[in-house]
């Protein structure tokens, strides 16, 4: 095991690298206005732009650039630890405007995935269980509909029918539970949460019918039945632990994709997380925001993928590392 | 940060999330059936009662809560580089205050200068090279710096200004105006030889050339003074925002909190962060009786970032915010607004100084020749264009340049290109094409190759106008080629000379002081093409040919025209009726002569209020909402 998870790191390492020196490349060589210039602002002369350039150390060969943010990113910079840089719009530290940003995006991804983990998997097992049923068939309707149904269509749809019109919902904003209280942030929290999983719920709940289905055909399954098990002891400790495995590589990639990936919530219900961020910084051309955001996103699937593959072996114990 | 208005609001929130969580599961089907059915939007019906106006004597107290879709800051709230009118400007009138400032309000009285600071509004001397200002005793920076404003705080607002390293957004404003400022300074402490401080409630400016608005300059908010005990700890471009220290009525909340023993301790004030709110409160070491232009009715300010614009008018709507600030509603809210009389009186939308204009580069082939820029001026549909960028809720025709809400602004009946419903027309553009070098066959339309495939640069907020002047250009046979590029690209360009972007939709924008020199000297001055990249001569009016040669873009044989020598005069000037007609004057030459840009729309201000927003007045300085006369009825806290 602690070869195979050496592996793993130093492979993590080496993807790391050529994503972010891609990530590089493509903010700071290829586009067409320089961030000195645009920092400059109106009256962007020569002696300004120098002296921006040497502010915002542009003044450097691109590959000494890139070995600085490496460096910085490793050992940190003036700002603190990592050193994710200085946004070149905010005039502020990378590192500062994005730590509780990923508290959100974090809370948002977690609560979702809880949600979309419990009704996708619980649908997905009575549907299996009563197939060719009426619930069997609302099953099916309800995993097509949202796997079908835009995200962003979806949280509108939401909002305006249980905030704006009914008034029973909280509307949109961010309130963190410590200044605002555990109650009132949950209460924000609901319909994004929902909006989320819906999507993945219809998925998950497919994906959970295919696996029961085909793992209750299996010999074992006869047995524990002949043997006189009961059904439900067969279901949970039988069944779904053969079925774990699957879905435990979608959930592993689906949470670690959300990292950037809840952008269209954030905005709908104004969440103020990494997803939003980024793509104001893409817009605003924040070149050190955006790389931060893509080394943080990438990090985030490679460390999720390692995390899955590990809890493998302790879920199936066919599995073994060498 | 948001608050509510409901009370206890933990345990109601308890009370109803059993209930939300089981509704909210159980009705997703009847969610989508509902959705699926229609219905269009509503406005929530509020009450024509309390809505908002200008009150008398409205009460003192609540919080002011709104929302934008970015704060869209230049340099992080540090005076020195933010360029933001708007927004930031109508934040800075709450917590700055300089030697003299303007009113804040409406119409013409809200172009008049006033002190602040100082004692009175002082005339110049020594022929129009000396300003003297004496400062009011007990006025005081807010806490954490909590002492008496001196002179030399003020001085060291123009060292700042002058320090090269802070990249000053507005410097050229000071640089070779104030004796010793050149913008070259290497740290903010080297001293200006143009400004003297003889004791601490004196300060005195000596100019290297009559300037006729040198007041509306030191009413900037880059010219309030700093406490350099905090300020020196921030030597980098918009470092200094997030501990800005007030010293006007409101400050950042957490500024009380804020360790200033030394610049380690200093972190970030909290009610301020850049990508997600700002949060006012009254300054304790603000006294009310030493000012006699702001109000200061609220209790304070919340203003958020939402970038869902739909949610912010939703949120208006049902009572969760105030009012909107920066962002134009959609139509669905505009219509809403307009069509229902109980809510017209929450819809506010007022003149503000913004032109946006058609520009024609004076380097480029065809428009070299004034005849085809002005067929241009005469076929173009500003009454179409208007409507597609929302009508005349959101932005009004401009018969000329210089918006009417400046100082020498020419009436709006002044029109010399006037053609029945301002539909354009083709026969007196065809009439004016054939007096062109360009149409050689004499048929009213542009026959060489230089008239087709113009790049046409534009941005998304103003796209809506591309098909129409496509069309309408086309009938002159000039077609131009729509470039819609996001604000950095497009702009970059237009500011780079050597791209020689030949048309845009963006002349103008906003003034940057309320003061036509302002306007004038960035739009059409050849000083404002004294770098390969600047702000904001797109048509090159004024360009040498010595620039021409440095810059290495062709001259045209034809020459171009300058107004170099009418801004000069204007600029010298006193404030007053005189300087006023100087600024007529060259909007005059702009629009009969020269030609460079033709002006399409004229901007409003967009809010929507509450009707808990007992008194609501724009600024015409800032072109928005002033939070310093604002008036609302509400009982809200801001959270500590």
């Amino acid at each position: 095991m602690l070869t195979y998870l050496g592996r793993r790191l130093f492979w993590l390492v080496v993807t790391l690298l050529v994503i972010t020196a891609i990530t590089f490349v493509i903010y700071f060589v290829l586009p067409p206005v320089s961030p000195a210039v645009l920092f400059a602002g109106k009256e962007a002369t020569p002696a300004v732009i120098a002296t921006v350039q040497a502010e915002l150390g542009l003044n450097h060969p691109v590959w000494v650039q890139y070995l600085l943010f490496l460096k910085h990113l490793v050992l940190g910079d003036q700002f603190g630890w990592p050193g994710l840089g200085f946004s070149f719009v905010n005039h502020s530290p990378v590192r500062t405007l994005i730590a509780g940003r990923i508290v959100v995006t974090a809370s948002l991804a977690i609560g979702a995935a809880i949600i979309w983990l419990a009704l996708g998997v619980t649908i997905g097992v009575i549907s299996a269980v009563r197939q060719r049923s009426i619930w069997d068939r609302l099953s099916l309707g309800f995993a097509i509909f949202f796997v079908s149904a835009p995200v962003f269509w979806l949280g509108l749809v939401l909002l305006y029918v249980f905030w704006f019109k009914l008034g029973i919902a909280a509307g949109t904003g961010n309130f963190p539970p410590g200044q605002y209280g555990f109650w009132t942030w949950l209460n924000h929290m609901i319909l994004p949460w929902l909006t989320l999983a819906l999507l993945y719920a219809g998925w998950y709940a497919r994906m959970t019918r295919g696996a029961v289905l085909d793992t209750l055909t299996q010999d074992y399954v006869r047995t524990a039945r002949a043997k006189g098990l009961r059904e439900s002891r067969i279901l949970l400790r039988h069944v779904l632990r053969a079925c774990i495995t699957p879905i435990l590589t979608m959930f592993g990639l689906d949470l670690a994709a959300l990292v950037s990936g809840t952008v269209i919530v954030e905005v709908v219900f104004n969440l103020n997380g990494l997803g939003q961020w980024v793509v104001q910084s893409v817009e605003s051309d924040d070149i050190p925001s955006v790389l931060a955001v893509t080394v943080l996103a990438a990090l985030a699937v490679m460390v999720a993928n390692l995390i899955v593959d590990i809890l493998y072996a302790y879920v199936d114990p066919r599995i073994r590392y060498d | 940060m948001m608050t509510h208005d409901e009370p206890g609001p933990a345990r109601a929130a308890r009370r109803g999330l059993a209930l939300r969580l089981l509704t909210a599961a159980s009705c997703v089907l009847v969610t989508a059936l509902a959705a699926c059915s229609g219905g269009g939007g509503s406005s929530g019906g509020s009450p024509a009662a309390g809505a908002s106006g200008s009150g008398a004597h409205p009460a003192r107290g609540g919080v002011y809560r709104t929302a934008v879709s970015s704060f869209g800051l230049t340099n992080n709230m540090d005076p020195v580089g933010e360029t933001q009118i708007g927004f930031a400007f109508s934040v800075y009138d709450a917590m700055l205050r300089e030697l003299v400032n303007f009113r804040h309000v409406n119409g013409a009285a809200g172009t008049e200068i006033v002190p602040d600071l100082a004692t009175s509004v002082p005339a110049p001397t020594d022929n129009g090279l000396t300003y003297t200002f004496h400062l009011k005793p007990d006025i005081k920076f807010a806490p954490p710096v909590n002492r008496a404003i001196t002179s030399k705080d003020i001085l060291y607002a123009f060292q700042r200004i002058n320090d090269a390293k802070l990249v000053a957004q507005y410097g050229y404003y000071y640089y070779g105006v104030i004796q010793g400022m050149t913008g070259k300074a290497t740290s903010p402490d080297n001293a200006i030889s143009g400004i003297q401080t003889p004791n601490p409630t004196t300060i005195v400016f000596h100019l290297t050339k009559p300037t006729g608005d040198f007041l509306q300059r030191v009413a900037s908010p880059a010219a309030a003074p700093v406490p350099a005990e905090v300020a020196k700890c921030f030597n980098t471009p918009g470092s200094y925002g997030r501990d800005l220290v007030a010293s006007g009525p409101y400050m950042f909340q957490g500024s009380a909190q804020a360790d200033i023993s030394s610049c380690t301790a200093l972190k970030p004030i909290s009610g301020f962060d850049p990508t997600s709110h700002i949060t006012l409160v009254r300054n304790p070491a603000y006294v009310q009786s030493t000012d006699n232009t702001r109000a200061n009715y609220l209790n304070g300010v919340q203003i958020t970032v939402d970038p869902n614009v739909a949610d912010i008018f939703a949120r208006v709507q049902k009572g969760q915010l105030d009012g909107s600030m920066t962002d134009p509603p959609p139509a669905t809210v505009t219509r809403t607004y307009l069509t229902d009389p109980s809510l017209a009186a929450d819809f506010h939308s007022d003149l503000i100084n913004q032109v946006e204009s058609v520009t024609m580069n004076l380097a480029v082939a065809p428009f070299t020749d004034v005849h085809v820029r002005k067929a241009v001026a005469w076929v173009l549909d500003k009454s179409a264009m208007l409507r597609a960028l929302g009508g005349a809720s959101h932005y009004s025709i401009a018969t000329h340049i210089i918006p009417p809400t400046l100082p020498g602004g020419l009436a709006v009946s002044y029109d010399p290109y006037k053609t029945p419903g301002a539909s354009g027309s083709l026969a007196k553009a065809q009439a004016e094409m054939k007096l062109s070098a360009f149409d050689p066959r004499r048929d009213g339309k542009c026959d060489v190759a230089a008239c087709k495939k113009l790049v046409f640069i534009d941005i998304s907020q103003f796209s809506g106008v591309d098909t129409v002047v496509q069309n309408d250009l086309a009938k002159i046979g000039i077609t131009i080629v729509p470039r819609d590029l996001s604000v950095t690209t497009a702009f970059t360009a237009l500011f780079t000379i050597k791209e020689l972007e030949p048309m845009s939709a963006l002349g103008g924008g906003y003034a940057d002081y309320t003061g036509t020199f302002s306007f004038a000297q960035p739009n059409f001055g050849s000083a404002a093409l004294s770098a390969p990249v600047s702000c904001c001569n797109y048509s090159l009016v004024g360009l040498t040919q010595a620039q021409a040669a440095s810059y290495k873009v062709p001259y045209p044989k034809t020459g171009i025209p300058s107004v170099d020598s009418i801004i000069n005069q204007c600029e010298v000037l006193s404030d007053g009726p005189q300087r006023s007609a100087c600024w007529s004057g060259l909007d005059k030459t702009m629009m009969t002569k020269v030609m460079a840009w033709v002006p399409y729309v004229w901007g409003r201000n967009i809010v929507v209020t509450a009707p808990d927003v007992t008194r609501y007045v724009m600024d015409v300085a800032t072109s928005s909402i002033s939070l310093t006369q604002l008036a609302v009825s509400n009982h809200v806290s801001i959270p500590s």
